[in-house]
């Protein structure tokens, strides 16, 4: 297996895409409508933690001036919009900047009428499913990364690129930018983007006799690390998760696998046609045979990984008893939060937990690193499956709005970052690092993101064939070999109608 | 009561024609129109539109109207999936083994709490618990107590000295099947009980004092006089928890979602992920049709029970 993709390992190419991508962002950025605003261009290929902290509050911008361009600001009409606010739990920050996007647009476009609907994250996309066929679906939408692809696919979603809100699509990462692209056309804009980072227990490390202040730098090296952690001290080294039909399962097992040189389909290449499987290539082997090594042969996992999913991960690491897990930015507020509510003798071992938790880049592998590039997308529905009829300018003047450097950074605080990339260099940004402990550490992540397939079988292939086939290993009911390649037929016989 | 709007030669007979019956009895079947439409509606609907959804081939990336006309493909496709039949056994187990352990414990705790004694009342609130606790409370409180790395069972084994580790019951395919079935028989075998100790209170007291008399044993009272009374409501009661248990979505849906690697995967869970996880209406709905006639024989011979000896009675 060759090494390369990865700064970490010497000698590496950079790829032609990637190469040409940055090249086209940095180019992109200046010619951008909004980029006159901005301090500097962005460029992709110096992103650091160094480089996102030295660009960050360097740009002021105007929202309002930058969405008039597309529709003036005295506009009148209504836009109605669903998408997933803030849950009750989540931490009030997030409720403010929420609340405080609706009372901005208003004071903005005081004569567009808003009917905003929050939907709860696991109720959303049934319930746009059932209001299209009723030809009662909402103005514009907010979907998940992967959501909006079988919508596009469906022919429910009107083309829409950054263009025509007034950006450029150099304004958004290049893996945003395919995840709303269906055919040839995009269907959206990114609103958030985000990738996990490799979290670990400092003092765990050091109590197995690992280096406490350095992470795994390759997923060989998690194996290892694993097993070490469980040999030593008793307790479970690496979080793994292998539920059925559960999205925490593919954020977690695909960057491995594409880390070793495996893939479902080609996304991972520089020019997927998604149209080749790559489940049984000897990289998406590796990756199975090593989750394999660690779940059987080894058993330095949780035995209970195949019912869990990522929040299962969260009770034994806090109580010291999971030594690394792949989580979101948002997970240290989480340890912190569970911390808080934790008595006795339970809250002196979460602080020492909270005091000890280290954010890693995730793994890197014999052929990269990689990392779900993951986030939401915003859309607009055609006119025929919206009720009362789409206000096609009324949604452009939101999702503008939404999707400016301002507030695609305020609305993407705690868990996330701003899909317009200009939104990295607002000082909101900058109060952001300041604030978020290891964000800068899981930002650095975003250029090695890997968009899952942008097709409508994506949600069948990730939540389901692929766990399925992880469980099948893990069980014992196939061997490695047999459960990539059953995995392998059944991602054949969904691409060829089945 | 039945109220006659129209003239009648006579008493009717459930051999009369049906037509002769609604006419005879218009004026009831008027009352029950709104109802009926009503039904029509949101029962009668959903079942044609699953049935006709049923013929069609309907992928992801096309809306439902789009979909292709497959004739039989669809059943053809589930009847020679190895997953149709794993699946179907699963179902069975599942469905014959919580329904027998659940009527036995139910059986042996309405005999149990026939008798007067001191804390009977307790014990009987108490028995009752499972059934008026909620499917999804109960599901989380029985993941926990059989998680596999921290679970209460599997720690109370270990401390006890029963096993070196704890032991793994929702992560293992030979283990999760048989752990979700304790689960839903400690849940439904209160019903039984309150089934069973209504039709208790049927057995003439006169019949089992004669046998005693007779020199008949405890278990002889039991067979020979308790048994033939309470055939009715055990054949209804054991009909009504097999229609739960092919059913039942709840505790395995969120206990094990059907896994690992499809060990805990029943009729149900798996109609319901092929549907909303993986989009596939056309086969869905084939499976759903399945379900529905095999349904549809429990119910028939629920109807007969539960009508047994009305033929012949006079309306």
């Amino acid at each position: 297996m060759t090494r390369r993709n990865d700064p970490s390992w010497p000698g590496k190419p950079l790829s032609a895409l990637s190469a040409a991508v940055r090249t086209a962002v940095i180019t992109g950025l200046a010619i951008s409508p909004g980029a006159a605003m901005a301090q500097e261009a962005i460029d992709l290929s110096k992103w650091s933690p160094e480089y996102v902290r030295s660009i960050a509050g360097t740009g002021k911008f105007d929202t309002a001036a930058e969405c008039a361009k597309t529709v003036p600001l005295d506009y009148a009409g209504r836009v109605s919009v669903w998408y997933t606010g803030p849950a009750d739990a989540e931490p009030e920050i997030t409720k403010k900047f929420d609340k405080e996007f609706w009372e901005a647009f208003k004071a903005t476009y005081p004569n567009i009428a808003v009917e905003a609907q929050s939907i709860v994250y696991n109720d959303l996309l049934d319930k746009l499913r059932t209001s299209l066929l009723g030809n009662a679906g909402p103005m514009v939408v907010r979907l998940q990364i992967l959501g909006g692809v079988e919508f596009a696919a469906k022919g429910y979603l009107q083309p829409l690129k950054p263009e025509d809100v007034g950006y450029t699509p150099a304004e958004f990462w290049p893996g945003a930018m395919k995840s709303v692209t269906y055919d040839g056309a995009s269907y959206g804009i990114p609103t958030n983007n985000e990738t996990m980072g490799f979290i670990y227990n400092a003092k765990i490390f050091a109590d197995a006799g690992l280096d406490p202040e350095k992470a795994p730098p390759t997923w060989d090296d998690v194996v290892t690390y694993s097993k070490q952690i469980h040999d030593n001290l008793g307790i479970a080294g690496y979080g793994l998760v292998a539920k059925q039909n559960a999205g925490n399962t593919p954020f977690r097992f695909m960057p491995q696998m594409w880390a070793y040189g495996g893939s479902a389909l080609d996304e991972n290449s520089d020019a997927p046609t998604l149209k080749t499987v790559g489940l049984n290539s000897p990289g998406a082997k590796a990756a199975l045979q090593a989750s394999y090594d660690m779940y059987v042969r080894d058993q330095s996992v949780p035995v209970s990984a195949l019912t869990n999913t990522q929040a299962e991960n969260q009770a034994p690491f806090i109580a010291g008893q999971l030594a690394m897990m792949i989580a979101h930015p948002a997970e240290y507020a989480k340890m912190v939060d569970l911390a808080g509510k934790a008595t006795g003798k339970d809250k002196e071992v979460a602080d020492e937990v909270v005091a000890n938790m280290r954010y890693g880049l995730i793994p890197a592998g014999p052929d990269r690193r990689a990392v779900v590039f993951g986030g939401s997308n915003i859309h607009i529905v055609q006119n025929e499956y919206v009720e009362g009829g789409l206000d096609e300018m009324g949604a452009k003047a939101l999702i503008c709005f939404w999707t400016s450097p301002e507030w695609s950074t305020k609305l993407a605080w705690v868990g996330s970052n701003p899909g317009n990339l200009r939104g990295f260099q607002t000082e909101w940004m900058k109060e952001r690092l300041d604030t978020i402990k290891f964000l800068d550490v899981t930002t650095s992540m975003l250029p090695s993101g890997i968009p899952f397939p942008a097709i409508a079988e994506a949600p069948e292939i990730m939540n389901i064939i692929i766990p399925d086939m992880l469980q099948n290993a893990l069980t014992g009911k196939m061997t490695v070999d047999e459960a990539a390649e059953d995995a392998a037929a059944k991602v054949e016989a969904l691409l060829g109608g089945m | 009561m039945a109220v006659s709007s129209g003239p009648t030669s006579g008493p009717l007979r459930r051999d009369d024609g049906l037509l002769r019956r609604i006419v005879a009895h218009r004026a009831d079947y008027a009352y029950v129109l709104p109802a009926l439409v009503v039904m029509m509606v949101v029962i009668a609907y959903p079942i044609w539109f699953t049935i006709d959804m049923s013929f069609y081939k309907t992928p992801a990336s096309l809306q439902l109207r789009d979909r292709t006309f497959v004739g039989w493909k669809n059943y053809q496709t589930i009847l020679t999936a190895p997953a149709f039949w794993s699946v179907t056994l699963n179902t069975l187990i599942w469905t014959v083994a919580s329904t027998f352990f659940a009527f036995l414990l139910g059986l042996f705790a309405a005999l149990s709490l026939h008798r007067e004694f001191a804390g009977r009342a307790v014990l009987r609130a108490i028995l009752l618990i499972p059934y008026v606790i909620s499917a999804v409370a109960a599901s989380y409180l029985w993941k926990w107590l059989y998680h596999s790395d921290f679970g209460v069972i599997g720690a109370l084994s270990v401390q006890w000295g029963f096993t070196d580790k704890p032991i793994n019951f929702l992560d293992n395919i030979h283990t999760a099947l048989p752990s979700l079935i304790v689960v839903n028989i400690w849940r439904e075998f209160s019903f039984a009980m309150i089934m069973l100790m209504a039709g208790l209170q049927t057995v003439p007291e006169q019949l089992l004092r004669a046998a005693q008399v007779d020199g008949a044993n405890a278990w002889q009272r039991f067979w020979h006089v308790t048994a033939p009374h309470l055939k009715g409501v055990s054949m209804v009661t054991v009909l009504l928890l097999m229609v739960a248990n092919f059913n039942s979505f709840i505790v395995p849906y969120l206990m094990t979602g059907g896994g690992p690697a499809g060990a805990s995967d029943i009729w149900i869970t798996h109609i319901y992920q092929i549907a909303f996880g993986r989009q596939n209406w056309g086969l869905a709905s084939a499976y759903s049709v399945i379900l529905f006639i095999v349904m549809m024989c429990l119910g028939y011979f629920y109807v007969q029970a539960l009508t047994r000896g009305d033929k012949g009675r006079p309306e």
